[in-house]
């Protein structure tokens, strides 16, 4: 029923035996304390607000066990900003009002910093394809597409 | 939605190491745990409640795309996001391409994988259809020892269901090596962007040296009743040419064929108007893939 898992989230290792049921979404907030990584749409999949990093591609973490990501390096939004400072990324979501309630927002930074490492040259289309598993009820996405337009520019 | 209790979980190195911890369980009691994509969801929803959950995430010898003299060979661990851009799936087998470019979005094709969709098999997913097409084989291994090679048109049953048995893994999905003048692609309309095909329509041609069809495969998905080949526009497409107004009556032959439903999503005329376009689209493109261009 239990499984002792070792996973290292934002450098950070955190073992401990937790029942196999449950979410890496929940072993992230709960058991790792972490609370940055939302939950949206009730563990359904389909909202994109838990996305986090496993071993540097953005997962959503509701869809996955925790044990699954034993022996795994996961990547929260609470690991983007480094000795205090923003990423370029985070930078660029302030700078351009990118948020507004701000719920959706770490799986959107945690999806788009690594799509930025796969497209550093994005078209308005490629941004907004990538965007495709996060969703925001706010801001109707023109400000979220500007400012990851702009953290390519400032990346480059 | 939350998992009910799960008994085991077992992260086996070894494809025999799969196969007995399955033996472990009565048929259906352990399940093989892919990229997790749809299965989770399942879990979650306690549309299936494993005792066991067999993580084959280790298993490097079902991951990955290699091409040689006699074919290619898709691990079944290997993901969307590989599939999309193998360079040895552009042109004959484009249209795996084209589906996994288009499975629900980026964290998905980050996880999700093509054995794992072809063994789920849910009615609108797109790697089935699009295996329909392009004639792959599937590579099965049971606790037995014994290997076994299906064709995919005997592999893919009724929805959720295939001719894998609960105590077979799936190791692989093959493809013969192409003539020189084939190509596939695969087109899927949703009510918004990548969302699961309300029609996907996929299509492989060869072409003879004069650039006619010399032989084609249709198939279409997001069907109520699962993924079917339209053989009689498949018999129709023989001997045309790109640019032919013969394509067209052939796509008729398609939409009238394949039985549509209608639900919430669309009605069967508009899946079938759908069929029409989005064959002529998927054409198109399977003929320029076969000519190079």
């Amino acid at each position: 029923m239990n499984k002792t898992v070792k996973i290292t989230i934002n450098g950070e290792i955190f073992e401990q035996s937790v029942p196999i049921r449950l979410l890496l979404s929940d072993f992230i907030r709960e058991v790792a304390g972490l609370t940055g990584t939302h939950i949206s749409c009730t563990y359904e999949g389909v909202c994109g607000a838990c996305t986090v990093q496993l071993d540097g591609a953005a997962v959503k973490s509701c869809l996955m066990l925790a044990t699954q990501a034993d022996g795994h390096e996961v990547t929260t939004v609470e690991g983007l900003a480094k000795d205090g400072k923003l990423s370029p990324l985070q930078q660029a979501f302030n700078d351009h009002h990118a948020l507004q309630c701000g719920f959706c927002t770490p799986g959107i930074l945690m999806n788009m910093d690594e799509f930025l490492k796969k497209h550093p040259n994005p078209s308005d289309d490629e941004i907004r394809t990538g965007l495709i598993g996060n969703l925001c009820r706010c801001t109707g996405y023109a400000h979220i597409v500007d400012a990851v337009r702009d953290a390519a520019k400032r990346t480059r | 939605m939350y998992p009910a209790i799960i008994e085991d979980y077992v992260r086996p190195t070894s494809v025999d190491e799969a196969l007995k911890a399955a033996g472990k369980y009565e048929a259906g009691e352990a399940m093989f745990l892919a990229g997790g994509q749809s299965l989770m969801q399942a879990v979650k929803s306690r549309l299936v409640r494993p005792r066991c959950v067999i993580d084959l995430q280790a298993l490097k010898e079902l991951k990955g795309v290699s091409a040689g003299g006699g074919g290619i060979r898709i691990g079944a661990m290997t993901r969307y996001v590989e599939i999309m851009s193998d360079p040895n799936l552009k042109t004959a087998y484009g249209a795996l391409a084209d589906a996994a470019e288009h499975v629900g979005d980026r964290q998905v094709r980050n996880r999700g994988t093509i054995g794992g969709s072809l063994c789920w098999n849910y009615v609108a997913a797109c790697m089935p259809a699009a295996n329909l097409a392009v004639g792959s084989s599937m590579e099965l291994l049971s606790a037995t020892g014994k290997k076994r090679a299906v064709m995919v048109d005997d592999f893919i049953k009724g929805p959720l269901e295939t001719a894998r048995a609960d105590d077979e893994v799936l190791l692989a999905v093959t493809l013969p090596a192409a003539p020189a003048k084939a190509g596939s692609a695969y087109k899927k309309w949703g009510v918004v962007t990548d969302a699961l095909p309300v029609i996907g329509v996929a299509v492989y041609l060869e072409l003879d040296g004069g650039g006619a069809i010399a032989k084609a495969r249709l198939a279409v998905g997001g069907l109520a009743t699962g993924p079917k080949r339209a053989k009689g526009a498949e018999a129709a497409l023989a001997g045309k040419k790109a640019g032919d107004p013969g394509l067209a009556a052939a796509l008729d032959k398609a939409a009238s064929e394949i039985e549509t439903q209608s639900d919430h999503w669309a009605d069967s005329t508009y899946r079938k108007n759908l069929i029409r376009t989005l064959g002529a689209d998927v054409l198109a493109s399977a003929f320029a893939r076969a000519a190079g261009k």
